[in-house]
């Protein structure tokens, strides 16, 4: 053997190898193809084998040559490798498109409803505030929801709240969750802030803006100095909170339990204080009663009202999240169409 | 109360419009809630003057009439009344005009004869009650001039509150006024000319019940003649709210408006002996009142009654036979001061509150007797003629002076949070005609009255005395004081200041769990609803959701028994007339409406509260309770549809207590059947002794269904008590270190009988899986060949592990083969790995 032989041998077969890589459509016949040309037994190291029949000064050129040939393939073998995922890959992708615009798996996802969310509103205001919650009885009895509040038996103001009675001697269903400041008061020393959400009942026929059962947040702070100016401050921050920044203010209003007694207004939400039907012109809107607690009611709680003194507040809960929701009809609240509770998505 | 401002601009100037009027009253806290214009409804009614009245041609009842309305032409008007005369001034309602009630006047033809327009009554003006004939205007009234012009008023519509009495009149609220504008605040003049005899010869009144009448005054007058009473007056009592009936009875009305004072007037000649007897009625005496109906007056009402009996219901309602009529001459006035709590009663006992029984329950300043007995005998006699008997029949003349309410100013101004002078506050008080004056040092501070009365000694302290204007009965503790200040210095002026004291103790809200709940099961897909408390007692027979003794209670929630439900005494309707005992009824009525609405798939929840009496007491408990019903998933493009099941209600059980930290609840077959689907119910609830979660889930029986009208044919219901609910306990997640070794896991083919259930397969791996046994989970579930049809295999998958090595496999292999001699033993089950 010659150096020439074998080295035209080796171009021919360097020429056959790229040839067939270039035509190799299916990554498994490359490999197929490294083992033909590369493995221990392929065609090109058959030929390097032959290196020890060329004279000894031949050696070295030959084995460089080899070499070129080994890693002229073998770069081919990757190239091709490389360009046949790579198109294997674009046309899986292809042929994976979809119509992006068809909708989505839908992920079932309730509702909340709106008297316990606007109680929950309520309560994280005024929780920032210090108050905590309490809960009282909704079959309360006749001393603590009117007598304790101040309200005897035979009091004009008794026709403020028409009550419904129940078939337990001296008890009837709490109209106002007010009798809770007694039952606070009782439990629990100065300083006091304390929050009861809670439903309440009365004997009252069912319209757009009545209802026998309906929803309070009553509030009570009482300490040795709490006076009608921080009920204002709080009231004011419940209300930007709520309701945005807007105009508030106090006027006078009448509750046998507090003395002095609040009309707490709210600009009108409607029309922004200039006067429309939703305020009756007032360009005002009431959305809370208040007061200073009455020295009767501290003292039936247990509190001594020359050395305490302090504040009481109630809101319809209903009144709040109309408001704030636009509703239109309260018997949509415990009515519960879902066309009405969807809407609090 | 409806308040003429033209009648109020008797007792007060007022310079404000009635819009700043109305402002102003209402930051005082006389809420102004109305501002009416009177006469807003008279359109193009126009003052005419009567030209010529002659006979219609074709119908003897008509008149046609000439009439100028100062324009010039002179317009041709039928009319039917016989009251009208030329040279009459009478409102004419021309063409196009409207009258109240949206009645259109136009062009038209009366038998024949063209009418153009309308000569109009009181009645059809309702500005006075005469429907028979036209209204007759003074004289000098000037043409042309449109009615409402003329007799248009503006209308405050006051609501005084209820410990405002004395506000519930014009003079009080002339008061008011004055004290919002300073103005001066004027009485009417009342002086009677007394022309008769002696009244103690015409009447005698005998109080048998000083408590309950602590005065009254009777007067008396012979000789009116009753008639209508002026145009201008019943104008007045038409734009207050009051129909005018007759002089004398719009006399007495006219004084309750006026001051606040109700009487009563009663035809002389049927007082019996002239003898007005003040008494409780004895028992089956009758009286048939001005309404026409004959009343059984119980033993306690106070009646107002002659020699004879009964002629009135005192200062409620007056009897039938001792009315006002066209015959009457002589006439009694009663005006007295009541018990307010008797009144009270009695207005509730008979179903009967007037404007004057309103009054007295409000109690009344004690010199208005007097007043209102003068006040009303004069205007009868300028309105009805006759002559008043000399002076007044006065059971208690000597009129108590006013009462002394010490305050101290610094108090005042602490309680309002502002610092007011005390030379402010005096000047505050005397704009509400409450004078002050220095107290001496130790004087006594009454801060509470009954029903807890706390009187204090003031000490040092700076203090004043108030003098309480008789009026003011409402004014009685040193706070009233504060609120007058308050009120007259403006609310509004109130500074407004956050909190800076001391924060209460850190409570833990009972609302976190139940948000919890509610998130969760929101994030589950369900909606949230919030139903009545009270329900039918037809509801609860209908479902009969079981709460017996067979239930395991929670510590915070005992199960009552079906027959301690509590029930309204006064129900509004039988709908609403129970407290519920359980809450799947509700959610049932919200299924049915929302099915009628054409939705059918509902996914809702409550949480709420369930009553009941334990020992005759009231008990409340806070349930959850949802239902699910239609689908679950509903068909998509991309998914087909899946309906709720048993297995979906269970899972957001088994969700919720992981969401509250709290063990899985295990679950106990209950086959009672109705109301639950028989084969499909069941208690969930932990091993005893550490229960927090304690319900009932099931798939409703068809029968429940059928009764509530639902569609659907699978509902499932849970109701669920979950401890903390109630009341906030908090709980924290405590961490198990992560296992530092790898376990083992080994799958384990249970075949056992087909009845027995899944729960105590569970039960017998966990009891005999060792403390090596992780967790267990079912991943398969099979019935059918090889196995026998009475058969069933459930595949679990074991996790054996230890927090200090790596388990050899032959630990492993132990613990299983422990498993299953286990399971074979206890169930004769039979294994397949
Ligand atoms: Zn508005």
């Amino acid at each position: 053997m010659d150096f020439e032989t074998l080295s035209g041998d080796l171009h021919k077969l360097k020429t056959r190898a790229l040839a067939e890589i270039d035509q190799t459509t299916d990554p498994g016949a490359l490999d197929q193809l490294e083992i033909q040309y590369l493995g221990k037994k392929g065609e090109i190291t058959a030929v390097l084998r032959g290196i020890g029949a060329l004279p000894a000064e031949d050696r070295p050129r030959f084995g460089a040559l080899a070499n070129d040939v080994g890693v002229a393939v073998k770069a081919a073998l990757a190239e091709r490798g490389v360009a046949l995922r790579a198109a294997a890959q674009a046309e899986r992708l292809g042929s994976e498109k979809v119509d992006v615009t068809l909708p989505g798996r839908s992920v079932p996802r309730g509702t909340l409803h709106a008297i316990p969310e606007t109680i929950e509103a309520i309560a994280e205001v005024f929780g920032q505030f210090g108050f905590v919650v309490y809960e009282g009885p909704e079959v309360e009895d006749d001393l603590t929801n009117f007598q304790m509040l101040n309200i005897a038996p035979d009091h004009p103001a008794r026709d403020l709240w028409d009550t419904l009675y129940v078939d337990i001697p001296g008890h009837l269903l709490r109209t106002h969750t007010s009798p809770g400041q007694i039952r606070v008061m009782r439990s629990t020393k100065p300083p006091i802030r304390a929050l009861l959400p809670g439903r309440c009942f009365r004997y009252e026929a069912v319209d757009a803006s009545h209802g026998f059962e309906f929803f309070q947040v009553e509030g009570l702070m009482v300490d040795e100095g709490t006076s009608m100016a921080d009920l204002k401050g709080l009231l004011d921050e419940f209300a930007h909170a709520l309701f945005g920044p807007r105009r508030t203010r106090f006027r006078p209003g009448y509750y046998p339990f507090t003395e002095p007694s609040v009309a707490f207004d709210v600009e009108c939400i409607v029309c922004g204080g200039v006067g429309c039907p939703a305020c009756s012109k007032s360009g005002w809107m009431t959305i809370l009663g208040a007061g200073m607690v009455h020295p009767v009611v501290l003292q039936y709680g247990g509190i001594d009202p020359e050395k305490y003194q302090g504040f009481a507040f109630g809101m319809g809960v209903e009144r709040i999240s109309n408001l704030r929701h636009s509703v239109p009809d309260l018997r949509y609240y415990l009515e519960n169409d879902l066309r009405f509770l969807e809407q609090f998505r | 109360m409806r308040v003429p401002l033209s009648w109020l601009r008797d007792y007060v100037d007022i310079q404000q419009t009635p819009e700043q009027l109305a402002e102003r009253l209402t930051l005082l806290g006389m809420e102004v809630q109305g501002v009416d214009q009177w006469g807003s409804d008279w359109r193009n009614v126009v003052v005419g003057e009567l030209l010529t009245v002659e006979k219609h041609p074709f119908a003897d009842r008509l008149h046609i009439t000439t009439v100028n309305v100062g324009s010039g032409e002179t317009l041709h008007i039928v009319c039917g009344a016989n009251n009208i005369a030329p040279g009459q001034r009478v409102p004419v309602a021309l063409p196009g005009a409207v009258l109240p009630g949206d009645r259109r006047i136009e062009r038209t033809e009366k038998m024949g004869i063209a009418s153009e327009g309308m000569l109009c009554s009181g009645d059809e003006l309702k500005i006075t009650t005469d429907a028979e004939g036209i209204l007759i205007l003074p004289p000098a009234t000037r043409l042309g001039v449109q009615l409402s012009d003329l007799y248009g008023d503006v209308v405050l519509d006051v609501d005084v509150k209820p410990n405002r009495g004395d506000a519930l009149c014009l003079i009080g609220l002339a008061r008011e006024v004055a004290a919002a504008t300073g103005a001066v605040a004027r009485w009417p003049e009342i002086v009677v000319a007394e022309t008769g005899g002696p009244v103690a010869q015409r009447l005698k009144v005998e109080v048998r019940e000083p408590e309950l009448c602590t005065r009254f005054v009777g007067r008396w007058i012979t000789g009116a003649s009753i008639g209508p009473s002026p145009d201008t007056i019943q104008m007045r009592l038409q734009a207050a709210g009051m129909r005018p009936v007759s002089n004398v009875v719009d006399a007495s009305n006219y004084v309750m408006l006026e001051l606040g004072k109700p009487t009563h007037t009663f035809d002389g000649a049927a007082v019996h002996d002239g003898t007005i007897v003040v008494r409780l009625a004895q028992a089956g005496e009758r009286l048939e009142t001005l309404d026409h109906v004959e009343r059984d007056l119980s033993p306690d009402t106070l009646i107002i009654a002659d020699t004879r009996g009964p002629i009135g219901i005192a200062g409620v309602m007056g009897g039938a036979e001792s009315e006002i009529t066209g015959a009457t001459t002589e006439i009694a006035i009663e005006s007295a001061i009541f018990d307010p709590v008797s009144i009270r009663r009695t207005g509730h006992r008979y179903a009967l509150r007037s404007e004057a029984s309103l009054r007295f329950e409000k109690g009344q300043e004690f010199r208005l007797a007097r007043l209102g007995a003068d006040r009303v005998a004069q205007l009868t006699l300028a309105w009805a003629g006759g002559s008043v008997a000399a002076g007044r029949v006065d059971t208690a003349t000597t009129e108590p002076t006013e009462a002394r309410l010490a305050f101290r100013p610094r108090r005042i101004s602490k309680l309002l949070g502002a610092e007011i002078s005390t030379a402010d506050q005096r000047a505050l008080l005397r704009r509400v005609g409450v004078e002050t004056e220095a107290a001496e040092t130790g004087a006594r501070i009454q801060v509470a009255v009954e029903p807890k009365p706390l009187v204090v000694d003031a000490g040092d302290e700076e203090t004043f005395l108030a003098v309480v204007p008789t009026w003011r009965r409402d004014l009685a503790v040193e706070a009233d004081v504060a609120e007058e200040v308050a009120r007259v210095r403006g609310y509004e002026t109130t500074p407004a200041h956050l909190p800076d004291t001391v924060m209460p103790a850190y409570r833990p809200s009972p609302l976190r769990a139940r948000n919890m709940v509610r998130e969760t099961l929101a994030g589950a897909g369900l909606s949230e609803v919030v139903t009545h408390a009270l329900v039918s007692p037809m509801e609860q027979a209908r479902l009969l959701w079981p709460a017996d003794d067979s239930e395991p209670r929670l510590p915070a929630s005992l199960a009552a028994d079906l027959e301690d439900e509590i029930a309204v005494t006064n129900p509004l309707s039988a709908q609403h007339s129970v407290l519920r005992r359980n809450m799947a009824g509700s959610l049932l009525d919200v299924l049915s409406l929302n099915e009628r609405q054409g939705r059918s798939d509902v996914a809702i929840f409550e949480v709420g509260k369930v009553y009941g009496r334990v020992q005759g007491q009231p008990r409340e408990w806070v349930r959850l309770g949802f239902l699910l019903s239609g689908s679950a998933e509903p068909a998509s493009w991309n998914r087909a549809a899946r309906q709720f099941d048993l297995d979906d209600a269970k899972g957001l059980v088994e969700l919720l207590c992981r969401r509250l930290g709290l063990p899985q609840p295990a679950y106990a077959p209950d086959g009672r059947g109705f109301p639950f689907h028989p084969g499909r119910a069941l208690l969930a609830r932990q091993e005893a002794g550490r229960e927090t979660v304690v319900g009932r889930v099931a798939e409703l029986h068809p029968d429940v269904l059928a009764e509530w009208d639902v569609r659907s044919q699978r509902v499932v219901a849970a109701e669920i008590a979950i401890a903390g609910l109630d009341v906030a306990t908090p709980s924290s997640v405590h961490v198990e270190p992560i296992p530092r070794f790898p376990e083992a896991e080994r799958d384990l083919a249970v075949i056992v009988d087909r009845e027995c259930p899944a729960a105590d397969v569970e039960a017998a791996i966990i009891r005999h899986g060792g403390g090596l046994l992780r967790t267990i989970r079912l991943f398969d579930l099979y019935r059918g060949a090889p196995l026998a049809a009475s058969e069933k295999s459930l595949a679990y998958r074991l996790v054996f592990g230890a927090k200090d090595r790596t388990l050899t496999e032959g630990e492993v292999d132990e613990a299983v083969a422990d498993v299953r001699r286990g399971l074979e033993g206890d169930l004769r089950a039979r294994l397949r790995s």
